[in-house]
């Protein structure tokens, strides 16, 4: 019976697509990874091996845990997963990820100031008429920029007169 | 598997440090498994402590290194092989358990070693 279970687990385990049935299982049977080997634990099998510190290993059988023990890397026998990964034996199949990326819309909608309708008449608009907007707000500004400093010149030359005739600073005196 | 003449380690404070198995408790069996009570001598003891060498005592198994088979077929099994002094009652002797100890204790009912232990698996 074992061995015939053993032969199934191989069969099972060649299978390229892991989640498909291939075996036409009605059943979902739960399989764990061998901590060794890296190959599927079934139910039924399995080996619990827990540290002192809590430290807890999962292996397949016990000729896991005793290589495991023995202090062999998984990665120098030929029959583990990790040395099949390794030395690229397994054909795998490139599951190309599908790139997400959150696409930014970029909706209109009112800021503090100006409301929606303002937006979109500006969006509207013709690039004539936009430049020459622009250009006449300059101007304008400009403008009143000079106006302001026409104005504070004049109000300083005001100053400058009314403070001329100012009293003497008076001395201290003698002491 | 512990059987006479077996050494455990003692996995909790009652000042025993090692125990030596004499009899195991339970039909005439020969091996004890986690879960098993056995009668043990005290083979080596931490000073000013109320347990001495040489001292005849109880003694509930916790861990194994052989291991236990679980219900789903898995074996579980640990680094060494460790008991806990116990009491006629099936209590502690002492107050504190140390290290894993295995779920099957609760079934024994020795549910006083199993809240005492820092990790149940």
């Amino acid at each position: 019976m074992g061995e015939s279970c053993q032969r199934a687990v191989e069969r099972f385990n060649s299978t390229p697509a892991a989640g498909s049935p291939a075996n036409s299982v009605a059943m979902v049977l739960k399989t764990t990874l061998c901590r060794f080997s890296g190959l599927r634990i079934w139910p039924g099998r399995g080996m619990l091996f827990i540290r002192t510190d809590n430290q807890q290993y999962l292996f397949l059988s016990k000729k896991c845990k005793s290589l495991y023990h023995n202090r062999l890397r998984p990665a120098k026998l030929a029959w583990t997963t990790t040395y099949r990964k390794a030395h690229k034996k397994d054909q795998v199949t490139e599951v190309a990820r599908k790139k997400r990326r959150t696409a930014s819309k970029a909706t209109a909608r009112a800021i503090v100031g100006v409301s929606l309708e303002v937006i979109n008449k500006k969006r509207t608009e013709k690039p004539e008429v936009r430049q020459a907007s622009r250009e006449a707000a300059i101007r304008e500004i400009k403008e009143r920029a000079k106006k302001a400093k026409a104005d504070k010149a004049k109000q300083s030359k005001a100053a400058a007169a009314k403070s001329a005739p100012a009293p003497k600073a008076v001395g201290r005196g003698k002491r | 598997m512990i059987q006479p003449q077996s050494y455990l380690n003692v996995a909790d404070n009652s000042g025993a440090r090692k125990l030596m198995c004499i009899r195991v408790l339970g039909g005439g069996r020969q091996t004890a498994t986690i879960g098993d009570v056995i009668i043990a001598v005290v083979k080596d003891a931490l000073p000013n402590m109320p347990l001495k060498k040489s001292d005849v005592v109880r003694a509930v198994i916790v861990r194994t290194s052989k291991g236990v088979r679980r219900e789903n077929g898995m074996m579980l099994c640990f680094d060494d092989n460790a008991a806990v002094v116990i009491n006629k009652e099936g209590n502690p002797r002492g107050t504190r358990v140390f290290g894993p100890i295995a779920r099957e204790l609760r079934d024994r009912n020795f549910t006083k070693i199993v809240s005492l232990a820092p990790e149940v698996v």
